[in-house]
């Protein structure tokens, strides 16, 4: 091997370099500097003919591929002139969203619906590649108010309706009933926090289960099912726009949540899946997301109790934030689409679509009027978590508004409860770090 | 340290450094020095592939709990079965086969003639284009990802075999190692040809190419391998299970939410991924290793 | 000049240097010139099209504000850059891929020059263990991240079995960053220490016999024999096998993406411009940037190794 780069060879690597650079030109983004945000006005959608065949992206949340499939055939067959593709676009949340974007790079191969998750829709807005779906509402007659309020709700932004609820979750106290009664305790979820702090001992001792409470992997979403924390301590990640996790309340919640790791050692942490550890029997509770019921009651060999989330010392209620995912529309793609995938949306919404889709994963049925018997006479703690609802609080902007910011405070998370890192030091760089991001990427982005 | 005395090389059978095949002390001394290193090399990789085969029988219940059982209750095939109607694995092991077969073989074809040019052929440039090649080596392919879905996706290869391939056939690793080897090939056996009027084309295929089998292979196997374990590019370019290549269908197994006691179903899968090419592996071990030694000592 | 001292002259200066200057544009030159760009210019464009036309992409976008997803940009000059060494990440970034780099490079290298010894030894059973060691390196990242997930799962891994069993509560592989990094590390060994170790074998093997039994005749025992004679010979080797150990190393993807998906505590930079972009950011010129900065590392580490082997390595 053995060359050197002299100035003729440097030159002809330049020249190579420059048609290389002209080749480059085609695609990415315009630099021009006229930002067009045009998504936001109404689409009208009148003399439009749905297009003849849809992709719908998913993930097959909480293992919904099968009854992802009936309600495409089911759809089908109502509409014979419109074909719906479901297709695997992604293993979770963020691979969904991983392909939605490089889509958006290419504007290319878009589909009609697309599964996107509480902290994704918002970049979509802001990026105006989701068109409001207002128009389409009133022309294929939703009914809006038969949904659940807070879900629909959470996809309301500057007056206008982005998605609708799909894949919809709270997180859920999971624990075990044979561990609780061994233990002598009541058969129910504890009411706060505090009373728990006094059942854990109680339950380690007795159990034989590695911890009586497992906090959720941190790479599973700790930053949404830790909002239970900080709300019971008066706190959250933010408040409006303004982040708050530095506050005293928040550190004091999180150094409670680190305390009873490091301090009272009757909690762990989940690697994970902390609903899959609790289905094994190495904790005697743990919060997890309603998506996770069927696949828990099929696992574990004891008797399953579900209950709302404990309160803290300065909010009982509500200290549950709603979750999952809802659908979407591109703006990238022709009206025909749009439309078709509308009525799609529309379909699966249905209250005894809704029910069915319910009864296979566990999410909570979207629709106020769908039946339910049948699903909860099989599932009975379903009922729990539909119960649950009627206490739910909208989650933290910064968790769900913040493009990263839930990676952000997972990582701060795991400083504070598997490294034991100073918790109020911990929570200061988090805020400087989610203070960045809204300034960076948020703020300027926000029309007034 | 004792050095023996210099000894003429008989075939005397009591030399003192080689002791008697069968004494005792030759025997421990093998074992320690021979056999241990090897049988504990061998186990390091063999076990966690028998892990993984046993895994893959067990039931959610033997997986996911503490009172672990190194043998699964019985050869239960429920995971496997779970495992390939969840998504098409016969289709996906066709793909990867194409794209793999299809891949390679235009690769190798590509670095050959390369480096053929580059070693045999006069050029101004040579040495631009070597150093050219050799850059392109050091750009990382997870970069290359955005502007080639672009272009791909632009020209309607998404979703397709094509499009999977197309971007990954320059090959700039192969041509550097057969340059490197066809360097290192004697002026002489090229000469008599030249001679005979053999033309390039005669004496890349006829002479340059045959006396380089084994570096060929290596490529060979390297590009095989790589084409057969790409994961990103076919992760990003394919949303179709028709079109989708083992290692991605691998990852649609694991599940966000709700993937309780799902590692049996995802060893089954690894094992669908993974056997198969151990397989391969194990029948042409013999010409690959062989291959891959040969070629690489004279980089 | 004869036909044949020409075809001499020319194979040899094409064997090893760069040609002498000869006069331009005879026809001979022409026709070679057109056979070079017929056997070359396929492979040259693909390379062209797919290689360097996104490396330069990637630079352009270095310069540019641009979310993911976004149709339009800001150009904002080298603040990309400042952001990423003034903040930071480029500390936490770059540390972890020089752990990364270092140990991977250097235990798969030295751990393979000792299992290739063991493979050298004339004992039975060597055929087999050879390609058992190899196997791990032909097999599918996904695959294998897969088994050592499970393998390393505090709750039910074999390997947090055992630990129990003697009384050790497993380690938090996943939750804690420096784990993380150190099981990804020893996963990455495991599945190329095998490559390293294949190759010095080969290197072992084709050793001059004659040198080596003038050695022993000499006196030298094993280990001298080892250091002073078989190591220095195997140079090219280690030269190729650091070169090539280096640069996958630098972009191991595939066993970091599913072992630790968030690339907490296993942020090389490869893994963080992959997150920066299509992790939850989407800040798409950031990560541009920090290719960038990667694509110049492994270019300064390459004309580093080739100054430094063009003086001391010695090529057979």
């Amino acid at each position: 091997m053995s060359f050197r780069v002299d100035r003729r060879h440097f030159l002809a690597l330049a020249g190579a370099g420059t048609t290389a650079a002209a080749l480059s030109a085609c695609g990415g983004p315009d630099t021009s500097g006229s930002s067009a945000t045009s998504a936001a006005a109404d689409i009208d959608f009148k003399d439009v003919k749905p297009a003849a065949s849809i992709d719908f992206w998913s993930n097959h949340p909480g293992k919904s591929e099968d009854v992802e499939k009936q309600l495409v055939e089911k759809f089908q067959a109502a509409n014979p002139g419109i074909k719906v593709n479901l297709v695997t676009a992604g293993a979770n949340y963020e691979e969904i969203a991983q392909k939605f974007q490089t889509a958006q790079a290419a504007n290319s191969g878009l589909p009609g619906v697309v599964v996107l998750s509480d902290v994704w829709w918002f970049r979509y807005y802001i990026n105006g590649n989701i068109i409001p779906m207002d128009s389409l509402v009133k022309q294929l007659d939703i009914n809006l108010s038969d949904y659940r309020d807070s879900l629909v709700k959470d996809y309301q932004y500057a007056n206008k309706q982005w998605a609708m609820p799909y894949a919809r979750s709270t997180p859920l106290f999971y624990y075990n009933k044979d561990h609780f009664k061994a233990a002598g305790l009541p058969d129910r979820a504890p009411t706060s926090w505090a009373e728990f702090a006094e059942w854990a001992p109680k339950l380690k001792a007795s159990s034989g289960a590695q911890y009586a409470y497992m906090y959720p992997a941190l790479a599973d979403y700790a930053g949404w099912t830790l909002q239970n924390n900080l709300w019971g301590w008066g706190s959250g990640w933010s408040k409006g726009w303004d982040i708050t996790c530095d506050s005293d309340d928040a550190v004091a919640a999180m150094q409670w949540v680190q305390d009873s790791v490091y301090k009272d050692k009757w909690a762990g942490v989940s690697s994970k899946d902390s609903s899959a550890d609790f289905g094994g029997g190495i904790t005697s509770a743990t919060i997890s997301s309603t998506g996770s019921l069927v696949g828990v009651l099929k696992t574990a060999k004891f008797n399953v109790g579900v209950g709302f989330l404990p309160g803290g010392p300065k909010a009982t209620n509500p200290v549950c934030p709603t979750g999952g995912a809802g659908l979407g529309i591109p703006s990238g793609i022709s009206k025909e689409q749009q439309l078709a995938a509308a009525m799609f949306i529309k379909f699966v919404g249905e209250p005894e679509n809704a029910a069915a889709f319910s009864g296979a994963t566990g999410y909570m049925p979207v629709r106020k009027s769908s039946d339910m018997t049948a699903v909860l006479a099989k599932t009975p703690q379903i009922q729990t978590a539909i119960d649950q609802l009627a206490v739910t609080k909208v989650q933290d902007n910064a968790r769900v508004f913040l493009p990263g910011a839930d990676q952000e405070m997972a990582k701060s998370v795991a400083k504070i409860v598997t490294q034991q890192g100073d918790v109020k030091a911990t929570m200061g760089d988090l805020k400087k770090t989610l203070q960045g991001i809204y300034d960076k990427d948020v703020k300027p982005k926000l029309k007034a | 340290m004792s050095a023996p005395a210099p000894l003429a090389v008989t075939e005397t059978v009591g030399k003192p450094e080689r002791p008697r095949p069968f004494s005792s002390q030759n025997l421990a001394r093998t074992i320690a020095g021979g056999y241990l290193p090897l049988i504990v090399a061998t186990l390091i990789v063999v076990l966690p592939l028998l892990w993984m085969v046993l895994s893959s029988f067990k039931t959610p219940g033997e997986i996911v709990t503490t009172d672990l059982k190194v043998l699964p209750e019985s050869v239960n095939l429920d995971n496997y079965s779970t495992a390939m109607t969840t998504v098409p694995f016969g289709r996906f092991f066709l793909n990867s086969a194409i794209v793999t077969a299809v891949g390679a073989a235009v690769k190798v074809t590509l670095a050959i003639m390369t480096a053929y040019a580059l070693v045999f052929v006069r050029f101004p440039f040579k040495n631009v284009v070597f150093i050219l090649i050799l850059v392109a080596l050091m750009v990382p392919p997870q970069v290359a990802i955005l502007p080639n879905y672009v272009l791909i996706a632009g020209i309607g290869g998404k979703n397709t075999l094509w499009g999977i391939i197309l971007p990954g056939l320059g090959t700039a690793f192969g041509t550097f190692l057969l340059r490197q080897h066809f360097m290192t090939l004697p002026a002489s056996i090229l000469e008599a040809a030249e001679i005979d009027g053999a033309g390039h084309w005669k004496r890349l295929w006829q002479i340059v190419v045959p006396v380089s089998v084994p570096s060929i292979a290596t490529v060979a196997l390297v590009t095989i391998v790589s084409e057969w374990n790409d994961y990103i590019w076919p992760l990003i370019i394919t949303d179709r299970p028709e079109v989708m290549t083992l290692p991605v269908g691998l990852t649609l197994l694991q599940n966000s939410e709700g993937g309780t006691g799902s590692w049996g179903i995802l060893m089954a899968g690894a094992v669908l991924v993974i056997v198969p090419v151990l397989v391969v592996f194990a029948m042409l071990q013999r010409y690959i290793v062989a291959g891959l030694t040969q070629g690489s000592v004279t980089g | 000049m004869s036909e044949t001292t020409k075809a001499r002259r020319r194979s040899a200066s094409s064997t090893s240097q760069p040609e002498r200057k000869r006069p331009r544009f005879s026809g001979r030159t022409r026709r070679d010139f057109l056979v070079f760009l017929a056997l070359a210019l396929p492979n040259l464009i693909l390379i062209a099209v797919f290689t360097y036309r996104p490396l330069f992409a990637n630079i352009q976008y270095s310069f540019l504000d641009w979310t993911l997803g976004s149709k339009t940009a800001r150009y904002i000059g080298f603040e990309n850059y400042a952001t990423f060494f003034g903040s930071d990440d480029a500390p936490r970034v770059l540390g972890t891929t020089a752990v990364f780099t270092v140990l991977t490079v250097g235990v798969s290298m030295v751990l393979g020059l000792l299992v290739a010894l063991a493979l050298n030894a004339k004992v039975r059973g060597t055929t087999f263990a050879r390609s058992a060691v190899f196997a791990p390196y032909v097999l599918s990242g996904v695959g294998v991240g897969l088994v050592w997930m499970f393998i390393f799962d505090p709750g039910y891994g074999a390997l947090a079995w055992f630990l129990r069993s003697i009384g050790i509560a497993s380690p938090q592989w996943f939750n804690e960053p420096p784990l993380a990094l150190t099981m990804v590390i020893i996963v990455y060994v495991w599945k190329n220490l095998g490559y390293c170790a294949i190759v010095y074998l080969a290197g072992l093997q084709s050793l001059p016999a004659d040198v080596m039994e003038a050695a022993a005749l000499d006196g030298a025992g094993a280990g001298r024999r080892f250091l002073s004679i078989s190591l220095p010979l195997l140079s090219p080797t280690t030269f190729f096998l650091l070169i090539t150990t280096i640069l996958s190393s630098l972009q191991a993807f595939d066993l970091i993406r599913i072992m630790t998906p968030l690339g907490s505590g296993t942020s090389t930079l490869i893994y963080e411009a992959y997150m920066q972009a299509f992790g939850s950011y989407n800040r798409a010129g950031y990560s541009a940037a920090i290719s960038v900065v990667l694509f110049a590392i492994l270019l300064v580490v390459t004309v580093v190794q080739i100054r430094f082997v063009e003086r001391k390595v010695h090529y057979a």
